[in-house]
């Protein structure tokens, strides 16, 4: 976990999704720091965390993730905070907002999915098969990955920015965790949540996102009452690294109004 | 060659993505793969050209990875064909907010080959688990001779590394199967199916597993585990049968020793009596067996009347644990008796005796013991004292309790263990007994501890006699023995003796006199 800007700002924590880690954020994070106290953490099993503390009973559910965020609030001891959640963690946050809204000053909801599964009058956009599919893909990655995940780290000469502890970190994930993680993400269904909400949020859509189709975006925004939706110009997945500039925009926007 | 034809004709597939995702410009090859038609280059992301899978991991990992560090090398996707999935191997570069570059090679071969490799390395994992287990369950088993033991580490290894979250150990008697032990939070494992118990693990229908335990002749147990946890993979029945071999051996060896211990256990029993409770003088005794139940020590106490009237108090401990222990510890309880009965020595003399008579019967042993005698000349009896006389064969020294004062250890130069040469030079040593006086003769495991020294233990001895010394004999017994009862590492015998007063009758808390019918002094 880290922590930056003026002790006294709004607090603002960013939360990665499935698949990186707070190196995610890297490009929109500093953006809030002059006016913010800027909180960004890895989730257990992912980059510079610990993977002795990983609980394979209490991370079966996100609930367990979003107890972590709860507790990592609670630790920095501040007001409530503008949570900004990429991905599952979107949901994340709104677990643990429903859990202690006292917490939560704003969520800002980067690409959500509340169920990436299609289940009756609802397309989350994956069959189970396909979830099923991706695991094997992480799998046949992971073993190339044993070897190569040094040599790929130095091969980015030409970026010097990237200091040499993060990139030594980057992505990396405990397989083991990461399996679990994928299915816990894909395979979660966090629809009845949505209503429990009683915090201000801002849904941050992409126009084409393999992930998190536009109508999953409205479909949150249309079950989070008072929220509300952006839909960026940016496609993918990651607009926190495809399109920086623009989600920090949206997100400045919403909380200048609010 | 033009450039063009350089780009088409190379042998793998190439592409160039807009900064956005999107398709720009792709070769040959790569169309060939994937049907791509010319028409929906500019329309298409690169992910829409993976497999389902293929695409949520470069969305969610690759794509942000190749952002940020600007080159991804050798990773594995499968492209969506025509002719069905295109395993590749990619490798791509980037520049920020400039295009992408891919270069697709062909990887059918070396898939199938690192599937082969992680199926290989999968069984040899799933092997070393299972030998990691078995080696846990027969290190645990070779330390334990009870089937209480036997059934612990049954239950620790079922509940750890074999997954289960609830395990019971049955046990078979002569009246079928019974509950041993438990472990988990299963309130009610079924009860196993004997008929179906011979062959092998078994899982039933109601998700338990039922694993017989087999001896070397006849079933002799049956271990069930039910609610495995969520996430663990199924049972390794295979690892089970093996273990359950390896647990049915170790209770047929709990068996035969726990029957020998048995055996040892009655023997000892059978030679430490009821204490005499001649006149004015009350005997307390106590035998305490450690907390490993298979093991018999050969520690006794003994009190009897001479012919002479005098009262002889033993306490002693035969070297060993077994039953050879308890049996050598009934000969040299017998031999004192006899010699002291009828030669009418003092203490020291009599052990000399035993010395000769047990180099002289071969009696095979060594053994630590005190010999105390209560004597009584007609002053003393006018004076209202009486004397103790001992003698004291390497072992812990005898406590003086004084009715009013402080309790005292009677250490004395140290002497020979009983049974060491025949022709031993042996010491009396004597003490005023008062009205009041309490004595007290115990074994080490009173005193010795694991992780303590004999002088803390004697200190703790003294300390704690010294605030219950005003208790009565039988309560003070009690109190010392519940103290130890808790980490005892070896068996304790004690042997306490209070004297009253002459001058009035014996007081109704010490009891009835108990003398033998035919003794003479009756």
């Amino acid at each position: 976990m880290s922590a930056r800007g003026p002790a006294t700002g709004v607090p603002m924590v960013f939360a990665h999704g499935f698949g990186c880690d707070q190196g995610m954020w890297r490009h929109v994070a500093p953006a809030f720091e002059t006016t913010h106290r800027v909180v960004t953490f890895d989730h257990v099993g992912a980059g510079g965390s610990d993977a002795a503390a990983y609980d394979r009973q209490k991370y079966a559910t996100l609930q367990g993730y979003a107890d972590d965020v709860v507790e990592i609030i609670e630790a920095l001891g501040v007001p409530p905070v503008v949570f900004v959640g990429h991905s599952v963690s979107a949901m994340i946050g709104v677990l643990a907002s429903v859990a202690r809204p006292d917490l939560f000053r704003h969520l800002v909801l980067v690409a959500p999915n509340p169920r990436f599964l299609d289940d009756e009058g609802y397309r989350g956009g994956f069959t189970d098969a396909e979830v099923d599919e991706l695991l094997e893909t992480m799998e046949g990655n992971y073993l190339g990955w044993s070897a190569t995940i040094a040599p790929v780290i130095m091969g980015a000469p030409d970026r010097p920015e990237l200091g040499e502890e993060l990139t030594s970190s980057f992505c990396r994930a405990d397989p083991a965790i990461a399996r679990d993680f994928a299915q816990v993400t894909f395979r979660s269904d966090n629809r009845a949540d949505l209503p429990r909400v009683t915090v201000p949020a801002l849904v941050v859509q992409c126009s084409s996102d393999a992930l998190a189709p536009l109508e999953v975006g409205t479909y949150v925004h249309e079950h989070l009452s008072g929220s509300e939706l952006v839909v960026l110009a940016a496609t993918g997945h990651c607009p926190n690294l495809s399109a920086p500039a623009e989600l920090v925009a949206a997100v400045h926007d919403h909380l200048d109004r609010a | 060659m033009s450039t063009p034809d350089r780009w088409d004709a190379a042998p793998c597939g190439l592409l160039v993505l807009d900064p956005d995702g999107t398709v720009a410009a792709a070769n040959d090859q790569l169309t060939t793969w994937t049907g791509l038609a010319g028409d929906a280059v500019g329309r298409t992301r690169f992910g829409d050209l993976l497999s389902v899978g293929g695409r949520i991991y470069w969305e969610t990992h690759l794509a942000p990875r190749l952002q940020l560090e600007g080159r991804l090398d050798e990773v594995t996707v499968e492209l969506r064909g025509p002719q069905g999935r295109v395993p590749v191997l990619l490798t791509a570069v980037t520049d920020p907010g400039g295009p992408v570059r891919i270069a697709l090679h062909g990887a059918a071969e070396r898939m199938r080959f690192e599937r082969e490799l992680r199926s290989a390395r999968q069984a040899a994992q799933q092997w070393a688990d299972r030998v990691a287990v078995l080696q846990t369950v027969t290190a645990g088993l070779s330390r334990v001779s009870t089937a209480d033991g036997v059934a612990q580490v049954l239950l620790a290894a079922a509940t750890g590394p074999l997954g289960a979250t609830s395990a019971a150990v049955w046990t078979a008697t002569a009246d079928g199967l019974r509950l041993h032990s438990v472990r988990g939070d299963h309130p009610t494992l079924p009860t196993p199916d004997v008929v179906g118990t011979g062959e092998g693990a078994v899982s039933a229908a109601d998700g338990t597993v039922q694993v017989p335990l087999p001896g070397a002749e006849d079933l002799r147990g049956v271990l069930t585990l039910a609610h495995l946890a969520a996430p663990t993979p199924e049972l390794d029945l295979p690892v089970l049968t093996a273990v359950a071999q390896q647990a049915g051996i170790a209770l047929d060896r709990a068996r035969l020793h726990e029957q020998s211990a048995g055996v040892a256990r009655v023997l000892q029993r059978s030679m430490l009596t009821a204490p005499v409770q001649p006149d004015h003088l009350e005997l307390a005794t106590r035998y305490l067996p450690a907390a490993e139940d298979a093991v018999v020590g050969g520690d006794w106490y003994d009190a009897f009347l001479c012919q002479d009237g005098t009262t002889w108090l033993v306490v002693g401990d035969v070297a060993g644990h077994d039953i050879g222990a308890a049996a050598v510890m009934g000969q040299i309880r017998n031999l004192l008796r006899g010699i002291a009965y009828t030669q009418q020595q003092s203490p020291a003399r009599v052990l000399t005796a035993v010395d000769q008579a047990m180099a002289g019967l071969g009696v095979p042993s060594l053994a630590t013991v005190v010999a105390l005698r209560v004597e009584q000349t007609p002053d003393d009896r006018a004076a209202g004292v009486r004397r103790v006389r001992w003698s004291n064969a390497g072992h812990p020294a005898p406590v003086h309790i004084p009715r009013h004062g402080t309790p005292a250890s009677l250490t004395t130069p140290p002497e020979l263990l009983l049974g060491a040469f025949p022709d031993v030079e042996r010491t009396d040593h004597e003490l005023d007994l008062h009205p009041g006086d309490t004595m007290l003769l115990y074994t080490d495991g009173l005193t010795e501890r694991r992780h303590s020294d004999l002088d803390t233990g004697t200190r703790w001895l003294l300390d704690t006699l010294g605030r219950h010394s005003a208790e009565r004999l039988e309560d003070l017994c009690d109190h010392l023995l519940r103290t130890v009862a808790d980490h005892l590492d070896d068996d304790v015998a004690l042997l306490a003796l209070r004297a009253h007063t002459e001058d009035a009758p014996r007081p109704a808390e010490a009891g009835p006199v108990r003398l033998p019918e035919d003794h003479p002094a009756t």
